[in-house]
């Protein structure tokens, strides 16, 4: 087995951490304490290319087709390079679970439409799930569409939607015929100014602060015809596909954050002296480095099988959900060895150590709970 | 190629609490027989055991909704 990445893979993700370092790191720290997102940065990441991942040339993209092995490995980078989670967690999904599922489901209209301005970063979009009474069981949405002359009327509101407040086009699921339960979902375009359709303010959280995040109501939305993703019904299947990928390079960002967050704190107990000598020299302290080693290299094999078996075309099931559930629980297990090590340094906000854990947090919600994660890993098991 | 999918879904993935088997006409899908979790498992049993790609984009209810409609789907691929 060879697990070494490409020559131009590596080259990628080294040009993606060297534009990271020296383009984005200003301000974050402001932006997350007011929860503040960086319009200014997310065009630099278009013109860099980085949304273009997600696009074929086609279309305004930066590859004739979607790699997600190259991409994963250029998210890496990127959670390595850049300290704002917030903005790798974003880019994230929109390039995975609005320009993907357009570039891989829509009609050439509206790949037309939509896919080059996303992938420029002068269009924001987000994708739509979550109710307020559907959240792990999604499918009991009450979001619903209905069928009249030349649209449809859409009726209902959505939850927690990254990007909500200031979306230029949603990708929005709903129920078709909400007799066939899951099977009768469909996903719809919805753009910024359709009347009926509203989004609310940005709603303050935790953690990943500088991106937007908020609620969208659809009151009597008129839809046209030509804003149907795929057929309809085929939600299930839209939703289905994007968020295997989103799961897949969502995590690169959060392990390249793992990265550089156990090298600085490899550095900081190497200088910190207590009792005479450097704190690493502490059993306690140091096994809990050697603990947030491990936990890079067990998530990066399974980030790399994942994201290996989905260039591949195969399924998994059950690597992205053993993916999921590892990595985003080492990632709030390491911030929290990385605050213990850095002690009272590592508690106060402007030293930017407790950062990662609230980011950290919420990667064990979002994409499916590590609940769900266990309960999807169980049932393959047989149980 | 239905009596191996029956199987399949009789023995590995059906969600019905009874002994009642499935046949090739019953609704998979409305009538709640496999959850979202178990088409993905039958999608890929079809994928390796008939040698086919089966496509997000066809994973509709036409395709899927009885055993019926899946041996036509994989028969014309």
């Amino acid at each position: 087995m060879n697990f070494s990445l490409t020559d131009e893979q590596q080259a990628y993700k080294e040009k993606v951490i060297e534009f990271a370092q020296n383009e984005l790191n200003t301000s974050y720290t402001e932006r997350d304490r007011d929860s503040v997102f960086s319009r200014e940065d997310w065009e630099k990441c278009a013109k860099f290319g980085l949304q273009g991942l997600a696009t074929p040339t086609a279309y305004g993209g930066s590859a004739d087709e979607v790699n997600i092995l190259t991409a994963t490995v250029a998210m890496e980078g990127f959670g390595y390079g850049c300290k704002d989670n917030g903005l790798a967690f974003g880019l994230n999904a929109q390039m995975w679970t609005v320009q993907f599922p357009i570039a891989q489901f829509g009609t050439e209209s509206q790949k037309k439409k939509f896919l080059p301005k996303l992938a420029a970063g002068t269009w924001i979009g987000c994708h739509a799930l979550t109710e307020p009474n559907a959240g792990s069981d999604v499918y009991s949405m009450e979001t619903t569409a209905t069928k009249v002359d030349g649209g449809y009327i859409l009726n209902g509101s959505k939850r927690y939607i990254t990007f909500a407040p200031i979306s230029d086009v949603v990708l929005v699921f709903v129920k078709t015929n909400p007799k066939l339960g899951k099977w009768g979902m469909s996903a719809f375009l919805v753009e910024k100014g359709m009347e009926g359709f509203t989004a609310g303010l940005n709603r303050p959280k935790m953690g990943l602060r500088t991106v937007p995040f908020g609620d969208l109501f659809f009151e009597d939305c008129f839809v046209p015809d030509e804003n149907l993703l795929g057929k309809e019904g085929a939600g299930w299947a839209i939703t289905n596909s994007s968020l295997e990928h989103d799961r897949c390079t969502i995590l690169a960002g959060q392990l390249g954050a793992m990265e550089y967050q156990l090298e600085e704190t490899i550095k900081f107990v190497k200088d910190r002296k207590q009792f005479g000598q450097a704190i690493s020299q502490f059993q306690s302290v140091s096994n809990r480095i050697a603990n947030m080693k491990l936990r890079i290299e067990t998530s990066r094999l399974l980030l790399y099988k994942v994201a290996w078996l989905k260039s591949q075309g195969a399924s998994t099931m059950m690597e992205s959900a053993l993916l999921k559930l590892h990595l985003s629980e080492s990632f709030v297990d390491s911030s929290l060895d990385a605050i213990r090590n850095h002690g009272g340094h590592g508690y106060l906000s402007e030293n930017e150590i407790e950062r990662n854990l609230r980011d950290a947090v919420g990667g064990v919600i979002y994409a499916g709970t590590s609940d769900i994660q266990r309960n999807i890993i169980s049932k393959l098991l047989g149980l | 190629m239905e009596e191996k999918i029956v199987a399949f879904v009789n023995d590995q993935i059906s969600s019905n609490q009874t002994d009642e088997k499935i046949e090739a006409q019953d609704d998979l899908l409305g009538g709640g027989i496999l959850d979202s979790l178990g088409m993905m498992r039958l999608i890929s049993f079809i994928e390796t055991e008939f040698g086919i790609k089966v496509p997000p984009e066809d994973m509709t209810i036409e395709n899927f909704i009885n055993i019926e409609t899946i041996t036509g789907y994989i028969s014309s691929k």
